[in-house]
C-alpha cells in the first residue's frame, strides 16, 4: 500500500505533466487544473491502499477519463447553450464568434515573445503537439513524455499496440514536418 | 533522426516548458495535491462481517469453523425463521382457545336460559336451535 509520503511524492512528481498534457487537450489553463485536481482526488480517494508502482498507470488512466469527460460536458453544454441562443435574437448581427479564440492566440504569442528564445523554442513545440489530433498527441505523449512502453500505452488509452505505434509515427511525422516549417529543427 | 531521438528531444522542450509553469499555477497544483492526499484511501484492519441477527454463542467459536458450538453459526441466519414460526403457532393457539372459550360461554348462557335477547332475534340463532331440537328428536 502506498503510504501518504509515497503518494505526496508520486503526485508532486506528475502533477506538472498532468497539467500540461490536459492543458495541450482542452487549451485553458484553469479547466486544466480542474482536470488535474479531480484526477489528483480520485486516485487518493479511489486508490490510495494501492502500492506505490501500481498508481503511474492508474493515474494516467484517470486522467485520460477526466480529459474525455470535460469533452462529453462541453458537448452537452455547447448543445444546449445552441439550443437557447437559437431562441434568443440577436441583438449584434455582426459579432464575431472567433474573438475569443483570436484573444487566446494572441495571449500565447505575446507570452512567448517576452521569453528568452529557449522558451520561445518550448512555447511553439508546445503549441505543435496541442495541435496534434487527440488520439495521436496522446499515444505520443504516453510514449515519449509518460515512458510508457507501447503495452502499456495501449492499455491506458484502451486500443491495440499496433494503433499506439500508428498513432505515434503520424505524430512524430506531423509534429516534426510542423515544427520544420516554423524554422525549427531538434 | 530516428523516432526515438526525435521523441527525447520534444521530450526535454516539454519537460523544460513543465518546469516554467507560473507560480499561481504551481500554487494551484499544490493545493490539489494537499486535497487529494487529505482524501487518500487507507486500508483499515480486516473487517469481519457477521449476520446481524447471528447468535451470540457464535462469537465463541474458532475463527476456522471448527468446535462443538461452529454448528450454532451456519444456524444463526435461521434462527428468526424459527421465532417467526413458534410466534404464528402461539398465537394460532391462543385464538383457537379464545374461540373455545367464547362457544363455551354462550353454550353455558342457552342451556340457563340466560342467552342475551339479541340472540333470539338473530334468525341464524334460530335456525341453530330448531336443528339441535330435531337432532334431540
Amino acid at each position: 500500500m502506498a503510504t501518504r509520503e509515497e503518494l505526496s511524492e508520486f503526485l508532486a512528481g506528475v502533477e506538472r505533466r498532468a497539467f500540461k498534457q490536459a492543458v495541450f487537450a482542452v487549451r485553458d489553463e484553469s479547466h486544466a487544473l480542474d482536470i488535474v485536481q479531480d484526477a489528483m482526488m480520485k486516485i487518493a480517494e479511489k486508490y490510495g491502499d494501492r502500492p506505490a508502482a501500481e498508481l503511474p498507470p492508474l493515474f494516467t488512466r484517470i486522467l485520460q477519463n477526466a480529459i474525455h469527460d470535460f469533452f462529453r460536458r462541453s458537448k452537452v453544454r455547447s448543445a444546449w447553450v445552441t439550443l437557447f441562443s437559437s431562441l434568443i435574437p440577436e441583438d449584434e448581427p455582426d459579432a464575431d464568434p472567433l474573438e475569443t479564440l483570436e484573444a487566446t492566440g494572441d495571449t500565447r504569442s505575446e507570452s512567448t515573445e517576452t521569453t528568452f528564445e529557449r522558451g520561445q523554442i518550448v512555447a511553439i513545440i508546445e503549441e505543435e503537439v496541442a495541435k496534434l489530433p487527440a488520439r495521436q498527441r496522446e499515444a505520443f505523449l504516453l510514449r515519449y513524455w509518460e515512458d510508457f512502453d507501447t503495452a502499456e500505452a495501449a492499455a491506458a488509452m484502451g486500443c491495440s499496440e499496433g494503433s499506439v505505434k500508428t498513432h505515434c509515427s503520424r505524430a512524430t511525422h506531423a509534429l516534426a514536418k510542423a515544427l520544420r516549417e516554423r524554422g525549427i529543427t531538434l | 533522426m530516428n523516432q526515438d531521438e526525435f521523441g527525447f528531444r520534444v521530450r526535454q522542450a516539454l519537460n523544460d516548458g513543465a518546469e516554467r509553469l507560473d507560480y499561481r499555477t504551481v500554487l494551484r497544483l499544490e493545493q490539489a495535491r494537499g486535497k487529494a492526499l487529505a482524501l487518500q484511501r487507507r486500508a483499515g484492519p480486516a473487517t469481519v462481517r457477521l449476520p446481524a441477527l447471528q447468535l451470540a454463542t457464535a462469537g465463541a467459536a474458532p475463527v476456522d469453523g471448527g468446535g462443538p458450538w461452529s454448528w450454532l453459526r451456519g444456524a444463526g441466519w435461521a434462527a428468526p425463521l424459527v421465532a417467526l414460526a413458534i410466534g404464528f403457532v402461539a398465537i394460532s393457539q391462543w385464538q383457537e382457545e379464545l374461540e373455545i372459550k367464547r362457544l363455551a360461554a354462550l353454550d353455558f348462557a342457552v342451556l340457563l336460559d340466560d342467552g342475551p335477547l339479541d340472540a333470539y332475534a338473530d334468525q341464524l340463532f334460530g335456525v341453530l336451535l330448531q336443528a339441535e331440537q330435531k337432532a334431540d328428536d
